[in-house]
């Protein structure tokens, strides 16, 4: 099984998760009447059992988090992780709720419909410029330590996993999160034929 | 006519000339990989019309249609950009853009920016 993305295979998926976060932010700037800063996405191929220290290198290990995960599936199959820190998520349910101190389960529920639309409108706008559907799965969402976002038996089934990762970032709301898609061996095949696809349409 | 085409994305540079090669066949393309380039091109060939993205590294397209339009206030500047906020748009158009068009770009969109937007 070939599991290696040349670079125009990378550039495009990097080009195709940039259109998807921006119909994702532009969603989000809505629901927060708020504008977000977009960030230049992330694509690393590593080995499963990496990704808890790649993800770990990416946020603040004294920190509590909500992480939420969504599995979907399809001819591009995987995970869309949000992991969003406990302060950031306080500022979610203030800013949605418009009160002082928003209780946990308004931020639970802040948290909920943020990942909702996050996830799906990612994974949508992402099968949509791969000319392909997914169907999704009821999101998780745990409040968790930095060092048990990933655990271990979540990923020894898969030899490599490629991560896609951005930032959510509304900085005047000082709501900020990180982003993950997770898909692994299969799938990463897959992914690699549906891209060469939409190369071949655009490059004729 | 020059037309500079600015995107760190390859794909994202190609699916633009795509749509020009069909619309205005005849123009010559520039290519630039973020901003900074995007300005120094700019500077050297004057190109007719300029197809900017918006976030890049090095200089991203809000500080590049800036330093454009301080260097040519008549500037014809098309943004394409994922972002897809009215915010991004708004803040686009006050700096001097003609236009701003959501990613990815069509042959439809090209028509209507040569017959609308740009004055060329």
């Amino acid at each position: 099984m070939n599991l290696e993305f040349n670079e125009d295979q990378i550039d495009t998926l990097r080009e195709f998760i940039n259109i998807s976060m921006g119909a994702a932010t532009a969603s989000l700037a809505n629901l927060l009447d708020a504008f977000g800063t977009m960030h230049i996405p992330k694509i690393e191929i590593c080995n499963s059992n990496e990704l808890a220290q790649k993800i770990k290198s990416t946020i603040d290990l004294k920190s509590m988090y909500y992480a939420t995960k969504q599995l979907f599936t399809g001819k591009f199959g995987g995970e869309c992780m949000f992991i969003i820190s406990e302060d950031s998520a306080k500022n979610l349910g203030r800013h949605l709720y418009n009160v002082t101190i928003p209780s946990r389960d308004d931020i639970n529920d802040a948290v909920i419909e943020l990942t909702n639309i996050l996830t799906s409108t990612i994974v949508s706008r992402l099968t949509q410029e791969l000319n392909t559907q997914v169907q999704f799965f009821v999101p998780s969402s745990q409040f968790i330590d930095a060092n048990s976002i990933v655990h271990c038996e979540d990923v020894s089934d898969y030899s490599k996993i490629i991560i896609i990762s951005t930032i959510l970032d509304f900085k005047d709301q000082k709501i900020n999160g990180n982003v993950y898609i997770l898909t692994k061996d299969e799938a990463i095949e897959s992914l690699r034929v549906l891209i060469d696809k939409r190369i071949e349409e655009i490059y004729g | 006519m020059k037309i500079l085409v600015v995107d760190d994305s390859k794909i994202g540079r190609m699916s633009i000339i795509k749509s020009l090669e069909v619309v205005k066949p005849d123009v010559e393309v520039f290519q630039a990989v973020n901003g900074l380039e995007a300005v120094e091109i700019f500077k050297k060939e004057r190109p007719s019309a300029v197809f900017l993205d918006l976030t890049m590294p090095v200089m991203d397209g809000y500080e590049a249609l800036k330093q454009i339009m301080e260097v040519d206030k008549n500037a014809q500047v098309i943004v394409v950009s994922a972002d897809i906020q009215s915010e991004a748009k708004l803040r686009v158009l006050a700096s001097g853009a003609k236009n701003m068009y959501p990613k990815p770009i069509n042959d439809e969109n090209m028509v209507q920016i040569f017959k609308q937007d740009l004055s060329l």
